[in-house]
């Protein structure tokens, strides 16, 4: 049973898989177990879930998901629409959804609904017959869910949401002055999404852009990851011997900044093993990619891959003020469970792309 | 062939290996830089306030300034265990109650927290003598709100208090912090924006006992802007005086500004007691206080106007054609509807006899007004008091309350699902029965008759004048307000007038009383009016709760408050 439950799995990712989740929860638990809460116990629940789903996907494959992404899209929105009107908020934004006593983050199911939606629709259709119709409505596919997430307000998904567009309508074929188009559009948009964004997000963009702007309010927390990071050299502070995540000077670090934990604890060398796994990761994606044929699979497994790599930039950019500061966690690393999920969701798509490989 | 599966590969690897390099630069380039930070582990963050802005009379009066205040403040995490019952003692406060502020709300790690605010000098120089014995204790001189002139102007300026955890969370961080102060109450509620400038901070390098050793960097707050008021601190200083011991108000209007000279409530309330800490007895026996001194009783509370509603009811005549000046009746004391319907009664028992329109305002004689409201429906009634502002809102800056109420047919159908009975529009007709009217609703109805029907809203800060739009004018013939102003100098001039106490000797005075029944108690006094009769320059409302008769408790008031006006703002006779 386990023996075919395990066969056509796509080992090397698997590992990774399983080396980011183990390193997650270590860190987890240097950042916090000064802190009531037991992080690091209840990680390790979501981490055996996501690990069964990821083990359990291929078993349906990605197909069947792939079938029912028109009413999962339809659902995503309506889920969307509802946290506008009945979320709760923390920190000033309207992200969740409370569903007896389950919080659900309906941004984290809008990310694959619309790439399962746009990857549908954009392979059922082929590039060389009226692209501009099917870019077109490919688009606006992909743009509902976008406009709604800034709406929330959540920078950070959205932030996600375009370079996963751009990576499958680039592997579909589109044309390159589509690309083009669609750059401008967005650049023109951009003013256009200002308007939306609450102050305290157009104070982490306006700091990003120039530090010196806010030493107080955004800066600090981008300073203090930084000297977080920084100080932890090459060699690192020791396992839990970190003092600026220790002592709060940096938040979340448990979640968003857990990053800030890592640096600091096993320095350089540290941040090149999680980044070496990360490659690794994207490597084994960029394998089984090779081997479909099927435009679909390809397109979902870049998609999976674009999604993955800007979470893991973003987040690790932020920490060291190459990116602006936004709630995205480190994918498998960070403390959650509807991420760690859906992280294993989309990487089962991948491994059931992998099962269903053509065999040449 | 490189496709486009390559070019993707290639830069997802070029992008990682980027990353890589950004960390090689922040953890082994600059790492020593960082550590050092790190090691030191000393920044903190001190947010400053802004000093909020002033508020001024229109001659540059200060009403509300800043003074300076020291404030000891604590990081909690520079703290050492001994340091509590030493800042207890010399705080003089329970060592549970510093414990108790220090774990107060923060918004950050590191931030300080707000001890004790505004102690005394030789205090604060006592903890900085002694700061080596308290780790990271420090004083900071801060800016405090103070009204120099305590009631004087207490409803219109209002007062600041502390923001609420809840209210923190949704505001601005670069506005509100967790100990920042808010308007609660008239200007200071109203133009609490303007008021509030843009909180700056240090973030500072301590050492391990926490003392600052240098300042890395700083942003200087931005100070509010500050604010004049059409108000004259003298006038407003004379008729608080004039009210003391009353639960009365007074409000007095520029006519050629439409902004307020004066606006007095009594009794009132020192503002100063919500900024300082100290004064929560004073706080507290201020907000149990019986005679409610927090209420502004000039635009916060409603009455019924009495026989200054009268002239409504003559307009509403007049402007329909259903009477003329001259149109007579005659007052015996009494009047019957019907020859069955219970009479209803002149204030003049013995009756006032044939009066026409002007000896009926001039006397206040209720029988012709009832004979007038019989030629009359509410709603006819009702839609000339909206004309003139009565139950509309004030577009006063302070103002908060949802206006009087002035009822009509459709009114009493949706409230107690019961037809208007006839005799109601007799009660309607002199001021009485459910309406119910703020002061200054009556103070812009004697400014719109002063002005020969513009439209006047009274304001509170000083406006570019230059700009103003062209004012719209209520739809009531001029003629017919000519007649109500002549009536109201009849009411003054007139040996026989109900306001002739109010009379002054340097110039004519038009104005009408009301003296509005409220039982059990002593009736509620009115006088309103505008001065001088030609070539008006203010219009008043005077209101004394339970004052009993307009024409004399309110009338008394009328002249005291015109000779102090005189004295500050008439030319002098040359």
């Amino acid at each position: 049973m386990l023996r075919r439950l395990l066969n056509g799995i796509h080992f090397p990712l698997f590992f990774s898989v399983v080396a980011l989740a183990a390193i997650g929860i270590l860190f987890i638990y240097s950042a916090s177990y000064r802190d009531p809460g037991d992080y690091e116990v209840k990680q390790v629940f979501w981490i055996l879930v996501g690990l069964a789903v990821l083990v359990g996907v291929p078993f349906i494959g990605y197909r069947p998901f792939l079938s029912v992404s028109y009413p999962f899209y339809v659902l995503t929105i309506i889920l969307l629409v509802l946290v506008d009107f009945f979320g709760s908020k923390v920190l000033g934004a309207q992200r969740w959804l409370m569903l007896g006593p389950i919080a659900i983050q309906p941004s984290e199911f809008a990310k694959v609904g619309a790439l399962l939606a746009g990857v549908n629709f954009l392979g059922s259709h082929h590039p060389w017959e009226g692209q501009t119709k099917t870019v077109s409505i490919a688009l606006l596919l992909l743009a509902i869910p976008l406009f709604l997430i800034i709406k929330q307000p959540d920078l950070g998904t959205a932030l996600l949401f375009i370079p996963m567009s751009v990576v499958i309508l680039f592997l579909w074929g589109v044309r390159k002055r589509f690309l083009v188009a669609c750059f401008s559009a967005l650049a023109l948009a951009a003013p256009l999404a200002w308007g939306f964004l609450k102050a305290y997000q157009k104070k982490r963009l306006m700091v990003f852009l120039n530090p010196n702007l806010d030493p107080l309010g955004s800066g600090y927390t981008a300073l203090q990851s930084k000297i977080a990071v920084g100080s932890g050299g090459f060699w690192g502070k020791g396992y839990l011997g970190g003092t600026q995540t220790q002592l709060h000077f940096v938040p979340e670090h448990h979640t968003d900044f857990i990053f800030c934990v890592i640096g600091e604890e096993l320095g350089f060398l540290g941040s090149l093993l999680v980044l070496c796994l990360y490659g690794f990761l994207f490597h084994s994606i960029f394998l089984v990619m090779q081997h479909t044929t099927d435009v679909k699979a390809k397109m979902l497994c870049g998609g999976v891959l674009a999604l993955l790599f800007s979470h893991v930039m973003i987040n690790i950019g932020m920490t060291i003020g190459l990116m602006p500061i936004a709630g995205v966690p480190l994918p498998l690393i960070s403390y959650g469970g509807s991420s760690f999920i859906m992280t294993c969701i989309c990487l089962g798509l991948v491994l059931s792309v992998y099962k269903e490989r053509s065999i040449f | 062939m490189f496709t486009r599966f390559h070019f993707f590969q290639a830069s997802v690897f070029i992008v990682l290996t980027l990353l890589g390099l950004g960390l090689f630069q922040t953890q082994v380039v600059r790492g020593s830089y960082y550590y050092e930070l790190s090691k030191r582990n000393r920044i903190r963050l001190i947010p400053l306030e802004a000093p909020r802005g002033r508020v001024f009379d229109q001659k540059e009066r200060l009403l509300a300034a800043n003074r300076s205040s020291y404030n000891v403040i604590a990081i909690p995490e520079d703290i050492t265990p001994e340091a509590y019952p030493r800042l207890a003692k010399l705080l003089e406060i329970p060592e549970r109650e510093v414990r108790r502020r220090m774990s107060a709300g923060r918004e950050y790690p590191f931030a300080p927290a707000v001890i004790m605010e505004d102690i005394p000098q030789e205090l604060a120089f006592q903890i900085e003598e002694r700061r080596p014995e308290l780790p990271g204790v420090s004083v900071r001189v801060e800016g405090v709100r103070y009204y120099p002139y305590g009631e004087t102007a207490s409803h219109v300026i209002g007062y600041i208090g502390t923001i609420n955890r809840r209210e923190s969370e949704d505001m601005d961080h670069d506005r509100f912090g967790a100990n920042s102060k808010i308007g609660r109450a008239g200007i200071e509620r109203a133009f609490d924006d303007s008021l509030r400038g843009w909180r700056g901070g240090q973030q500072i390098e301590v050492d391990a006992r926490g003392q600052m050793v240098r300042v890395l960097s700083d942003r200087k707050p931005e100070a509010g802007s500050d604010i004049m008021l059409t108000l004259d601190l003298e006038f407003q200083k004379k008729i608080m005086d004039l009210i003391k011991g009353l639960h009365a108000s007074i409000a007095v209007l520029d006519l050629e500004t439409d902004g307020l000279l004066a606006m007095a409530s009594a009794p009132a309330y020192d503002p100063n007691i919500f900024v300082s800490p100290s004064a929560s007895e004073q706080r507290l026996q201020v907000l149990k206080d019986e005679n409610s001194p927090m209420l502004d009783r000039g635009i916060n509370a409603a009455y019924p106007p009495g026989s200054i509603f009268k002239l409504v009811t003559a307009l509403a005549g007049l402007d329909l054609g259903k009477i003329t000046p001259e149109t007579r009746f005659r007052c015996t004391g009494s009047f019957q509807l019907t020859p069955k319907s219970k009479p209803a009664r002149c204030w003049l028992h013995e009756g006032h006899g044939n009066l026409n329109l002007y000896e009926a305002i001039e006397r206040s004689c209720n029988v012709y007004f009832f004979n007038v409201a019989k030629r009359l429906t509410p709603d006819e009634i009702a839609h000339y008091a909206h004309e003139l502002g009565l139950g509309e809102p004030l577009k006063l800056e302070i103002s908060r309350m949802a206006p009087g109420l002035i009822p009509d047919s459709a009114w009493k159908k949706a409230r107690f699902n019961q037809p208007w009975y006839q005799g109601e529009t007799l009660n309607m007709a002199i001021g009485q029965g459910y309406m119910l009217v703020t002061p200054f609703e009556i103070l812009r109805l004697t400014s719109i008759i002063a002005k020969n029907g513009k439209v006047v809203e009274p304001h509170l800060i000083v406006q570019d004048r230059t700009f103003m739009p062209e004012t719209p004018r209520v739809a009531i013939r001029e003629e017919n307000l000519d007649v109500i102003k002549r009536a109201m100098l009849q009411v003054v001039e007139s040996d026989y007038g109900t306001g002739q106490l109010a009379r002054v000797d340097f110039d004519k005075l038009a104005g009408k009383t009301g003296t509005a029944q409220a039982p059990p108690l002593q009736a509620h006094s009115w006088m309103t009016g505008f001065f001088p009769y030609k070539d008006p320059k203010i219009a008043f409302v005077v209101f004394v709760e339970h004052g009993g008769s307009g024409g004399i408790t309110s009338a008394r008031l009328v002249k005291q408050m015109l000779e102090m006006w005189k004295d500050l703002h008439a030319p002098p006779v040359t």
